[in-house]
């Protein structure tokens, strides 16, 4: 009777856990790190391993090379980048729980690059791009991702 | 001894051709797709609609989600909820993703379907499914080299790598080589 119920538990767990994939490297770390945290002191993790989870709210079209993870705070994402091939996340997981692992890499751009960069990925996404809403230099966090594991 | 070469060249050239038929029509069709990535997406169908409903009268989550079926008459609960701003909200469904200008009621409906067979087709050539895709891959690859070393010893004579093959292959050759030196600051 006992192992009945705990092979119930089992199977119920099984079956109402959603489908999970994995991509790139096997996560290492132990503990999390909010992206509040990371967005709040961007300066004290530039380099440095963290694991972050959340919901993804973007997932680049063409290439899969980066998904935009929701932060635990409103209003905030966080990019995770990898490089072109190395990983190929699909579009359908859009809206899927993520956990992730990467080095979080903090750089200053400048306005003109950032314009370029913007009309850039407006001619990929087939979009329209307004240079005139870059006021200036801004600081681009994201996490150069190595691994992940996505949950629907 | 050298037609006994001439003949294995011929017989590995033959059978490794077939063999690899498959998989270079892949490759091609998927490169041509992938080649102009910049003009179109080869993996995926996205369908970009506006629609427009009545602005937002809600503030937090839950009565932004409710609001949003109503106006939108959606029976489906979203699987995820996201602003990235304070006046955007966006509500994620299986392959299709609302993204709401709350003040104005401008809605944003993304729909994703991947072309099928293309999408396979891209997924193998840049290697998605690593593992022993990876190896297939390398074995492929090496295939090619082998066909197009053994394909220069198929013939003998006038049309052969002695004859006009010699001055074809050079303009083969030619091409990446120039490509390289004149627009090398591309790269």
């Amino acid at each position: 009777m006992k192992y009945s119920v705990v092979l119930l538990l089992v199977l119920t767990l099984l079956v109402t856990a959603g489908e999970q994939k994995k991509y790139g490297k096997p996560l290492t770390l132990k503990e999390k790190t909010l992206i509040s945290t990371i967005l709040a002191h961007p300066e004290k993790f530039a380099g440095k391993r963290v694991q972050v989870e959340g919901t993804i709210v973007g997932v680049c079209e063409k290439r899969g090379c980066w998904i935009n993870i929701a932060g635990d705070k409103e209003f905030e994402s966080l990019r995770f980048k990898v490089e072109d091939g190395v990983i190929v996340f699909p579009m359908e997981i859009k809206g899927h729980h993520v956990i992730a692992e990467g080095i979080v890499s903090v750089k200053k751009v400048s306005k003109e690059d950032l314009i370029k960069q913007g009309e850039q990925h407006a001619k990929e996404e087939g979009t329209t791009f307004d240079p005139s809403t870059v006021k200036g230099d801004r600081t681009i966090i994201q996490l150069n991702g190595e691994g992940a594991i996505v949950t629907e | 001894m050298l037609s006994s070469w001439r003949r294995w060249n011929k017989i590995l050239h033959r059978d490794i051709g077939y063999v690899s038929v498959a998989l270079i029509v892949v490759y091609g069709v998927s490169g041509l797709a992938i080649n102009h990535i910049a003009d179109w997406n080869p993996n995926y169908a996205v369908s970009k609609e506006f629609i427009h409903v009545e602005p937002f009268v809600s503030a937090s989550r839950d009565s932004i989600i409710v609001e949003a079926l109503e106006k939108l008459q959606l029976s489906e609960k979203p699987k995820n909820f996201f602003r990235p701003d304070p006046e955007t909200a966006q509500l994620f469904f299986q392959n299709k993703t609302y993204s709401i200008d709350l003040p104005t009621g401008n809605v944003l409906v993304e729909s994703t379907t991947r072309r099928p067979v293309l999408y396979q087709m891209n997924q193998l050539h840049v290697n998605a499914p690593k593992g022993i895709w990876t190896y297939i891959a390398d074995l492929f690859a090496l295939s090619m080299i082998f066909m197009g070393i053994s394909g220069l010893f198929m013939l003998k004579g006038k049309t052969g790598l002695a004859g006009r093959g010699k001055w074809l292959v050079g303009v083969g050759a030619l091409i990446p080589l120039l490509y390289w030196i004149f627009f090398s600051a591309s790269f």
